[in-house]
């Protein structure tokens, strides 16, 4: 009994020690060179990094509750949402409202107007799309991988056919609200993402708590009485939104969401997922924030965060395929 | 459990054609026949694993699809042979899972004192606190027996639990099918590949035979020379040992 009480009690103490790193590197990202004696300055300074540290925050809870949320669904602890081709449908998606209704239409030019059209046809396509492709396979995960690539570059190409024939102003104008990146934060939408977040929280409270059974597979959810396929469609639906508020305030970053999950995996060694998404999330946020601080005072922006992330990522997912032979 | 006209077609393939047939009740029932032949797929819509095309499973008087899942999880138990699980959990953790029809994740004294019975029953309580993939196969079946016991459902259905153990642990694993119907008053149905442990650990056979049903009944009407050879198409010889009968194929 001691053995599993102090297992349990590792488990809180790890995160509180990752919620206090997250303070330090907050703290330390906000503070840093920002001349805290001369008040003018200091306050143009925050309100400056406070919308990029916010959206930061935003897209690692995302990000992180998306990939475990999607591993646990299709059962398999390398694949991610990003792998599957979900950041290029939101590019697409993107790219088609602006192709559509022109950057000068009030769909364009309010933010979080646009931002929800997105949310919306995001949500509904991409859940068709994937469940449709879940249930096509029988869950087969090494055929959803490769109709998943193939659709990322099925997506990523009209998208730039697109590109090719709009209008170079507008393409232009496209340009910033497409490729988000962490100096060029979306930082108009953190309200509506912060409340969509929420809601999907609140909205899949259930089937979150029937999380940890489904990542036993159908026919264990199905024995433990879990209404599987209608709690796969919701939970797909929320791993959708969670992709595309992630990919709207601060664009696609495809490993992250790889790393932080299985990191979290590795360093909490449970089944709760309740554990597992606070730490997943904690540790994005390190990530992030740590490769911002690293980008901006170390390489003075010559180098972007999403160039650490993708180079640590794909030797991190190296390795999970080398040597981590059951990790899938 | 009362089936009728069960049908389940995979393209033109049809699997399973009308089968019908009543579940002694607190009996064990084994369900054997040539590969293909349609039982695992008839455990799988008795269990509502797997979507039947037409036919009627009424369980306790009501028809199976009308039933929430969560209540029917509470009175039917199936294992199957994909048991593939990527976190890493412990026996005592899996076992608790048995428990979550009732209680959600958060156990109640009553679910932890069952959850300690079934690991008792299974005698496991050495390997409880040990992650389930760092066990053996026949440890990891019991593990899972475990969960099944703790789900404490009247009805338990295992679908080739035999599979991949060895003789030691087959036999084990059949003792234990028929203790959970003698001393538990379950009723335990299974899919068998080898004719031998049905015969000698169930009360009732049910063979099948390109998805129809070729003969149902006691271990004593089934097993023997004439059904045994329409079956499977290959000569037996039948052996009686302790009263029962013992079929050679060699």
């Amino acid at each position: 009994m001691s053995k599993r009480i102090v297992a349990k009690n590792r488990n809180i103490l790890l995160l509180i020690l990752l919620a206090g790193l997250v303070v330090i590197s907050v703290t330390v990202y906000l503070l840093i060179n920002a001349h805290p004696e001369k008040p003018k300055l200091f306050q143009y300074i925050l309100s400056l990094r406070l919308p990029t540290l916010i959206c930061m925050v935003i897209a690692s809870v995302a990000i992180g509750a998306a990939t475990l949320i999607f591993q646990s669904i299709v059962n398999n602890r390398i694949v991610t949402p990003a792998l599957l081709g979900m950041n290029s449908i939101y590019s697409f998606l993107h790219t088609a409202a602006v192709f559509v209704v022109g950057t000068g239409s009030t769909l364009y030019l309010n933010a979080n107007l646009a931002f929800c059209v997105d949310l919306i046809t995001m949500g509904v396509i991409a859940t068709l799309v994937y469940w449709y492709l879940f249930k096509k396979t029988g869950h087969n995960i090494f055929y959803i991988m490769l109709i998943g690539t193939v659709l990322s570059s099925l997506f990523g190409s009209i998208q730039s056919s697109m590109i090719r024939v709009i209008d170079p102003n507008e393409y232009d104008a496209l340009l910033t609200t497409l490729v988000a990146d962490f100096n060029n934060v979306n930082g108009e939408i953190i309200v509506i993402a912060i409340v969509c977040l929420i809601m999907i929280w609140i909205g899949l409270y259930r089937d979150l708590k029937q999380l940890d059974v489904i990542s036993m597979g159908r026919d264990q959810a199905i024995n433990l009485g879990v209404d599987y396929d209608n709690s796969i469609r919701r939970l797909l639906f929320g791993v959708v939104l969670c992709i595309a508020v992630a990919t709207a305030t601060i664009g696609p970053v495809s490993f992250l969401g790889l790393i932080v999950a299985n990191l979290s995996r590795q360093l909490l060694r449970t089944y709760r997922h309740s554990q597992l998404i606070v730490g997943a999330s904690l540790m994005g946020m390190i990530a992030l924030i740590g490769g911002q601080l690293v980008s901006q005072h170390v390489f003075h922006f010559t180098v972007p965060v999403s160039v650490f992330v993708t180079i640590t990522g794909g030797i991190y997912f190296l390795y999970l395929l080398l040597f981590k032979k059951g990790a899938y | 459990m009362n089936v009728q006209d069960l049908i389940k077609s995979y393209g033109s393939k049809t699997v399973v054609d009308e089968v019908s047939f009543q579940v002694p009740k607190g009996k064990v029932l084994s369900l054997i026949g040539p590969n293909g032949a349609g039982k695992s797929t008839v455990m799988g819509m008795i269990s509502r694993l797997i979507a039947k095309d037409a036919g009627i499973i009424r369980f306790e008087d009501k028809d199976l699809a009308k039933w929430k899942s969560k209540e029917l999880a509470k009175k039917l138990a199936i294992l199957t042979q994909h048991n593939n699980i990527q976190m890493k959990l412990t026996v005592r953790e899996l076992v608790s899972f048995g428990r979550f029809p009732y209680s959600g994740s958060c156990l109640t004294k009553e679910d932890i004192a069952m959850v300690d019975n079934a690991i008792a029953y299974m005698e496991l309580e050495e390997f409880e606190d040990r992650y389930i993939d760092e066990l053996s196969g026949g440890q990891r079946q019991r593990a899972y027996i475990a969960m099944v016991i703790a789900q404490d459902t009247e009805y338990v259905l295992l679908d080739e639990p035999t599979n991949n153990l060895d003789i030691y642990h087959a036999s084990n694993l059949m003792r234990i099918a028929r203790k959970l119907c003698d001393e538990l008053g379950k009723t335990v149905i299974l899919v068998l590949h080898e004719i031998n442990y049905a015969a000698f650990y169930s009360d009732y056979i049910c063979a099948f035979v390109d998805g129809k049903i070729a003969r149902f009944g006691t271990v004593d009407e089934v097993i023997n020379k004439e059904c045994l050879h329409d079956i499977y198409n290959v000569d037996f010889e039948i052996i009686r040992i302790h009263d029962k009968p013992l079929s050679v194929y060699y």
